[in-house]
């Protein structure tokens, strides 16, 4: 095996395939990308070669929405990161407690994750629906009927109840990470920790939460990637609207290249959506120091 | 038993030659023509005389292999500008003409009919079925249907409350009132699509402006910013503030918004004439027989001749430039596009654009009234977002959900419209 590894050409060849496969379906079209967004282009004539134009005007023309877009998706990204991350971390370290029917529930907040998003939009569309969907019914039944609203017509709480569904629907998947993590800390040191007079939340706070700052970093790259390149749910609930309230940039994205044939502008949003995530990986990496621990 | 897998694996491997051969065999001698549509739902009535003249068509030419991808109206869109950006457009296919196929043709992948239509087909068309597909004086597809703007009314919840079909705005307004008060949605509309939304705008800019100067508009030959379209966006902001339509409309789309009319909650729904034949159709609708058809409303105060229509014949199909048998799929368009004009128009679809034998063909009463005002008809506008370009469609579809939001106010509405131009 040593021997392999030190022979240089072995190695160029075992990671040619790979290399070639990856590229082709991943450097490639990005680089397609980058250099589509430098044209003016409708995706079936000629193209014009306009420089960085597309990035400027989708930063300073606001019939673009793009900024509004990055402004709203940076919000879902807090709401993740400072909502769903500890709700589902408090789920995580309450059902890995030892409680009855831990697998239950398990299952249970895990549920929205294996449905799929196109499935939980219709789902919620139709909970969302203004007549005779399920949560206005429920409302009035309970006497609630001053709180009935229009949820997905309503420009002014479209984003909130958009969002409500995309921090619920995660929650499941991030507190599922965490349980494993959890799980994966030796009882002993909790056994140890009780010897000495630790109480249940005590046990959480310095045995849990230290141990598992790994997988919690994890999970706010995740939450934080997830919600700048969050797409199908929002275009299946209300496809950037109502009037734009609800844009993300993949949505405008989408309609850039697909509703007004400017393949050049959508392309610049994408490479920036990319650039973005980018550079909040590294971001997060470097900022969030965690020691792992070997059990 | 060894001796007996090898047989297997012989007579297997013979058996896949020989299937090969064959099919090779036959792929010479048979052609292929490869045809995109978006007639997915079977009870469109479009769908339903689509597939009767397509057997048609295979009878008379079983050498031919024609191979359909039919994909939903949205996802349509997507696929065929990939393809067009890919440079793989199939040989026959369905396309609006106005805006959404301007790109195609200047791009250069559509080909230009006319030398295949100068055998007569010509004849055959009724007066202005081409305007919409022809670009720089040449012909780019064949259309076969004209659709109208028909408000359909549900004549028995009108009888049951006491309400008369309108006629004019200030009866539609009254009607309006007269629903809201009995805690009846007076207009159903899918306003999430963005399009049945627009629909109001551009029919109240038909009764305002008139066809003549909507038209002249649309080209850029008038400004947006005129009184008439101000006029428009304030009749149609009148009509979302007095409570015409539901209130979560913009929530709504299409096929959620056709519903209630459908099941006979909600009287009116103003739509193309492509929704008669779903109407008349017993397994989806609870209001056959029972919905009349009218023109939108006049105005006191409109510039447009009342009888004026929203609608056009767009609906195409053409041909790709790359296609491999030209010929072939030419004749397959005029084919299919004739035939269909014939059967759509007998399902209610809409108005044929060719000359069809009326001789033995029955309508439903409703069909009837949508015919009965369209031959009236003294202009039409197309839908707007059909004949501006992709990005000025979309932004103006935009506009008017502003208007349905309560966010834009008439004069701002024209006003950013100009600046589309």
């Amino acid at each position: 095996m040593d021997k392999v590894l030190r022979d240089r050409r072995a190695i160029a060849i075992f990671i040619l395939p790979a290399l070639l496969v990856f590229s082709s379906v991943v450097i490639l079209p990005i680089a397609f990308s980058g250099y589509y967004s430098l044209l003016e282009w409708n995706g079936a004539g000629k193209s014009t070669f306009i420089g960085l134009s597309n990035y400027l005007e989708m930063f300073t023309n606001p019939s673009t929405y793009f900024v509004k877009g990055i402004v709203n998706s940076a919000l879902l990204a807090g709401l993740s990161v400072f909502v769903q991350i500890p709700l589902a971390l408090g789920l995580a370290l309450l059902i890995s407690h030892g409680i009855r029917l831990e697998g239950f529930f398990r299952n249970v907040y895990f549920i929205p994750v294996i449905i799929s998003t196109t499935v939980i939009g219709q789902l919620w569309m139709k909970i969302y629906h203004p007549n005779n969907g399920m949560l206005n019914i429920l409302l009035t039944d309970l006497g609630l009927a001053a709180l009935k609203r229009n949820w997905l017509a309503d420009p002014s709480i479209s984003l909130g109840a958009a969002f409500f569904v995309l921090i619920w629907q995660y929650i499941g998947y991030h507190m599922l990470l965490m349980y494993s993590a959890i799980k994966a800390i030796p009882t002993s040191l909790y056994e140890a920790a009780e010897i000495d007079g630790c109480s249940k939340s005590q046990l959480s706070r310095h045995i849990a939460i230290p141990l598992i700052m790994p997988m919690i970093k994890v999970c706010v790259t995740f939450a934080l990637i997830g919600s700048l390149k969050t797409f199908d749910l929002i275009y299946v609930l209300t496809k950037g609207g109502p009037i734009h309230a609800t844009e993300v940039p993949t949505t405008l994205m989408f309609a850039n290249i697909f509703l007004n044939y400017r393949y050049g502008m959508g392309s610049a949003m994408a490479i920036f959506i990319l650039v973005e995530c980018l550079v909040l990986t590294v971001f997060v990496q470097r900022f969030f120091k965690v020691e792992n621990y070997e059990f | 038993m060894k001796r007996f897998s090898k047989i297997v694996a012989l007579l297997t491997v013979v058996a896949m030659t020989l299937t090969m051969l064959g099919g090779v065999a036959l792929a010479q001698e048979k052609k292929t023509l490869n045809v995109w549509h978006l007639w997915t739902t079977e009870s469109d009535a479009n769908a339903k005389s689509f597939n009767i003249v397509l057997k048609e068509w295979q009878a008379l030419h079983p050498d031919v292999d024609v191979v359909i991808d039919a994909t939903e109206n949205e996802a349509y869109k997507t696929k065929l500008k990939t393809a067009m950006a890919a440079n793989e457009v199939p040989d026959v296919f369905f396309a609006w003409g106005g805006g959404f196929a301007k790109p195609f043709v200047e791009a250069g992948q559509v080909l230009a009919l006319d030398d295949y239509l100068a055998d007569g087909t010509m004849d055959r068309l009724l007066g202005g079925a081409l305007d919409n597909v022809t670009y720089g004086g040449k012909t780019y597809g064949l259309t076969f249907i004209q659709w109208v703007g028909t408000l359909y009314c549900n004549k028995e919840m009108f009888d049951a409350n006491g309400v008369s079909i309108p006629t004019t705005n200030d009866e539609l307004l009254a009607a309006v009132a007269a629903f809201k008060a009995k805690g009846i949605v007076p207009i159903t509309v899918g306003a999430k699509d963005g399009w049945p939304a627009m629909f109001f705008q551009n029919v109240y800019a038909v009764r305002t402006a008139g066809a003549q100067l909507s038209n002249e508009a649309l080209s850029g030959a008038s400004s947006f910013n005129a009184p008439e379209f101000v006029a428009s966006a304030k009749y149609l902001d009148d009509l979302v503030k007095a409570g015409g339509f539901d209130p979560g409309a913009l929530a709504l789309t299409y096929d959620e918004a056709k519903m209630p009319f459908l099941a006979g909650q909600v009287p009116m729904i103003y739509q193309g004439s492509w929704l008669a034949g779903e109407i008349q159709d017993p397994t989806l609708s609870q209001v056959v027989d029972k919905v009349v058809a009218v023109n939108w409303p006049s105005l006191s105060d409109g510039k447009g001749d009342p009888n004026e229509i929203l609608g056009g014949a767009i609906d195409s199909l053409m041909v790709s430039n790359n296609a491999s048998d030209k010929e072939l799929a030419a004749d397959f368009v005029k084919y299919i596009t004739e035939n269909m004009s014939r059967e759509s128009f007998k399902l209610g679809a809409g108005i044929a654009t060719w000359k069809i034998d009326m001789a033995g063909i029955e309508v439903s009463q409703l069909v009837q009234n949508i015919i009965d005002f369209a031959s009236k008809s003294t202009g039409a506008v197309l839908a707007w977002d059909t004949f501006l370009s992709c990005e000025a469609a979309e932004r103006h579809k935009s506009l008017v959900q502003e208007i349905f939001a309560g966010q834009l106010s008439p004069e701002n509405f024209a006003l950013e419209m100009s600046k589309l131009q």
